[in-house]
């Protein structure tokens, strides 16, 4: 009927049109799907006979997403992340972390980062951890009088790199919509969202290093253990852990070599960490570990050593079974979440806190949230079906390849587009609406042409703006005027930090987070190193 | 209180789950009973006998006395009319499908890798099951009005503008349920009525069942959405939050609560 041209106008006025009125996102996107079935069809070919047509192809595809396995990891990841949040295991790791750095300039900052960064490792979401950093760290850095905007900053940004550190929700999305491998999604996004966390840190070293007066040291504790004999205190709690993470994966080798499910197999990858020699190397590891206890730090250490940090025993154990799941080669990213959740539930009840009433409340808030995401996805779906029918992303691609432009030129052109997007709406939104168009366009620019430094991998391409993407998305939580960040913040705060106030804080968060960026867009073989 | 009105509210959702679980699996009884099976169905299938339509009732059974029981949270709001409850309801289904869910999964990785024995179903039972959870989280969603909106424009608009809007939404929402219906009724029924399966060694009748229900689904968001609109009618303006304030004020007051009786 209509030209590939005019429907892809229309279909964006009418996009922009539905989202202005205020129409649920997901559903705009699936009257549009059937709209734009419509303009390619014509009424008479659609709506021949009742209870068949091409309009089936929109149920095709919304049935092929439900059946897709990965999917399923999606509430599993938001399941876990509200058993983990209601826990009492976040705030236990804020003391434990705490201790280590009380001396610090910037101290609970930098705590505070770093504790985002462990909760980023273990779920994949953000929001939760945003009020969470608020209840615990914002009080007490505000207390000791830091400056408001490095406190505000600190946590909302940290408490955002749920999303760039693995497991990401957003980098599953992104994988499950393009066909990418998440796995290799995940491991591209080690370093940059490490980086990224660094950078925090840094700032806030460097920052707190010019301007002491932005973070008062606290009170001094005369008990608390000084300089070198707390550094003592930590090798010996670093010791306990080796020895008692040793000790698990010793007998993890063990079982294998006992059950024999350790063989080499011609073709089959060995088992890591699981091969017969590594009863030797980890036994070896553990005793190391457990001789330095015994003969260098003695019982004493141990003990105060072990009272000051074991809330991080309970992190680092859910981390090691979720990404140990994925990474261990044990199993995919669906089971490793289903792992995660069982974790996290047994953790709470070992430490007395699982309720009914704290259950029943984390799967509510998990059945709402997985409706929201899903029905999104289903909308979009069934829009990114209708178009590619009608012909439209190899239309775009070919339009904006057909131009005259520097691949970087159309890349910044994305970027900005993203940045835009993201300060208005949902990432999920953008990456399912706005994906199918811009990666076949970035599949088609040359690779060599990527970056200032250093040559892509041409297979790791669609790696490589996933994790872009979600570079962008870190922005996205922050940017006013909906950055989803300021206004979880805003309900834990004190109530004369005004929402401006808080976005004001974001600004060198902001660039910082930019700055990472274009260390990505610069330099793209970054995603590669583990690769 | 608390505590028992969990394990109240639990009742009818379990009573559901498990005769609805059983349905699931011999509903082909039900249609060969029924007298519209095919040929191939019939020596497939036996007839229902007294168990399938005991399974039935307790379905049918459980649905009402859960819509009449339902407790809704201060949270999910009181003011609720029958469809309401139901969706309510179903969400207290899909709540008890997602630990069931986890469960399967937790089963089949210690049987895969400490027992070394996977299990031919756990995968397929974990797809269909979750299949069943996307499609009913997403009319708990739409009760709950938390569909992902752009508010930006709409909390500027007059009231009236606003019903105009919503009106306009919700008519789309109809419209393509419509659509699917129209587009895709065909298949759906002769996939049920021929119980087609996965085609797997455990071969769960996952497009025989949630082809339907994807349908079914469809049609009942937008009823919802419907019921939505009347509900909010006379509703006054509101001016919508990014996050869902309420949620997070419950989330800091328990935590709060956690938080200061440690320190």
């Amino acid at each position: 009927m209509f030209d590939i041209s005019t429907i892809s106008l229309v279909l964006l006025l009418a996009m922009l049109f539905l989202l202005a009125i205020g129409m649920p996102l997901g559903f705009a996107s699936a009257a549009l799907a059937a709209l734009v079935m419509f303009m390619k069809f014509g009424p008479d070919f659609l709506f021949g006979t009742f209870g068949t047509g091409p309009l089936g192809i929109l149920s095709q595809r919304i049935y092929g997403l439900m059946t897709d396995y990965v999917l399923i990891s999606i509430p599993l990841f938001i399941f876990m992340a509200n058993l983990l949040e209601r826990s009492g295991i976040a705030g236990q790791m804020y003391d434990s972390l705490n201790v280590w750095l009380s001396r610090t300039r910037g101290g609970i900052a930098i705590v505070t980062s770093i504790m985002a960064v462990i909760m980023a490792a273990m779920s994949g979401i953000i929001g939760g951890e945003v009020v969470l950093l608020g209840l615990i760290a914002l009080p007490q850095m505000l207390k000791l009088g830091y400056n408001q905007n490095l406190a505000i900053g600190v946590i909302c940004a940290s408490g955002s790199l749920g999303t760039m550190i693995p497991p990401s929700i957003v980098l599953i999305m992104y994988g499950l919509i393009t066909e990418t491998s998440i796995k290799a999604l995940f491991t591209a996004s080690f370093v940059p969202g490490f980086m990224l966390a660094s950078f925090f840190i840094i700032y806030i070293i460097i920052r707190t290093q010019l301007r002491p007066e932005d973070a008062p040291l606290p009170p001094d504790d005369p008990n608390d253990p000084k300089g070198r004999e707390k550094t003592m205190l930590f090798l010996t709690f670093l010791a306990t852990l080796g020895a008692g993470f040793g000790t698990a994966l010793w007998l993890r080798v063990v079982f294998f070599t006992v059950t024999g499910q350790n063989r080499v197999l011609e073709g089959v990858d060995p088992i890591r960490l699981g091969t017969v020699d590594y009863v030797w190397k980890i036994g070896a590891f553990v005793l190391v570990c457990a001789t330095l206890i015994a003969l260098v730090f003695g019982k004493d250490r141990l003990k105060q050593s072990w009272a000051m940090g074991k809330g991080l025993v309970a992190p680092i154990l859910v981390i090691g079974v979720v990404l140990g799941s994925i990474y261990g080669g044990i199993t995919g990213i669906t089971e490793a979440a289903g792992m995660g959740v069982i974790a996290v539930f047994v953790i709470a009840v070992l430490r007395r806190e699982m309720t009914g009433h704290l259950l029943w409340d984390s799967l509510k808030r998990t059945l709402k949230s997985t409706g929201t995401i899903i029905w999104v996805t289903i909308g979009a779906t069934a829009l990114a079906g209708a178009y590619t029918i009608a012909g439209g992303p190899t239309y775009i691609a070919n339009m904006i390849t057909g131009l005259d432009v520097p691949a970087m030129g159309i890349i910044l052109v994305m970027m900005l587009i993203f940045l835009i997007l993201g300060a208005l709406m949902d990432w999920v939104g953008i990456v399912l609406l706005v994906m199918p168009v811009f990666l076949p366009i970035v599949l088609k620019l040359p690779v060599e042409d990527l970056g200032l430094f250093g040559e892509l991998n041409p297979r790791h391409v669609a790696i490589w703006f996933g994790v872009v993407f979600c570079m962008n998305m870190q922005v996205s939580f922050l940017s006013p005027p909906f950055g989803p960040a300021a206004f979880y913040l805003k309900s834990v705060a004190p109530p004369h930090i005004s929402l401006t106030d808080i976005f004001k804080g974001f600004l060198p968060f902001i660039g910082i987070q930019l700055l990472a960026l274009s260390v990505l867009l610069i330099w793209p073989p970054i995603i590669s190193l583990f690769l | 209180m608390r505590a028992s009105s969990a394990s109240r509210e639990l009742l009818w959702p379990l009573v559901f789950v498990i005769a609805t679980g059983y349905l699931a699996w011999y509903t082909p009884r039900l249609i060969v009973f029924s007298g519209y099976a095919s040929e191939a169905m019939v020596t497939r299938f036996p007839a229902a006998g007294a168990l399938e339509f005991l399974a039935l009732f307790a379905a049918i059974g459980a649905l009402i006395m859960g819509i009449r029981t339902i407790l809704p949270t201060p949270q999910e709001g009181t003011n609720t009319g029958v469809f309401d409850r139901m969706s309510l309801f179903m969400g207290r289904v899909t709540m008890l499908l997602i630990v069931a869910l986890v469960l399967v999964m937790f089963y089949e990785v210690v049987a895969r890798y400490v027992f070394e024995k996977p299990t031919l179903w756990a995968n397929e039972l974990s797809l269909w099951m979750a299949g069943a959870i996307f499609l009913f989280s997403g009319l708990y969603a739409m009760q709950q009005r938390s569909h992902i909106r752009i508010y930006l424009l709409y909390d500027l608009m007059p009231r009236n503008v606003q019903r105009v809007c919503d009106l306009f939404s919700t008519l789309l929402i109809v419209g393509f349920a419509w659509v699917m219906l129209w587009g895709s009724y065909n298949e759906a029924r002769d996939k049920f009525m021929r119980w087609e399966t996965f085609g797997t060694a455990f071969d769960p009748p996952i497009p025989a069942t949630i082809k339907p229900l994807l349908i079914v689904f469809i049609c009942l968001v937008a009823l919802q959405a419907v019921v939505n609109l009347i509900t909010d009618w006379s509703k006054d303006k509101e001016v919508h939050a990014v996050v869902d304030e309420g949620e997070i004020d419950e989330f800091v007051q328990e935590m709060g609560a956690k938080l200061t009786k440690k320190g």
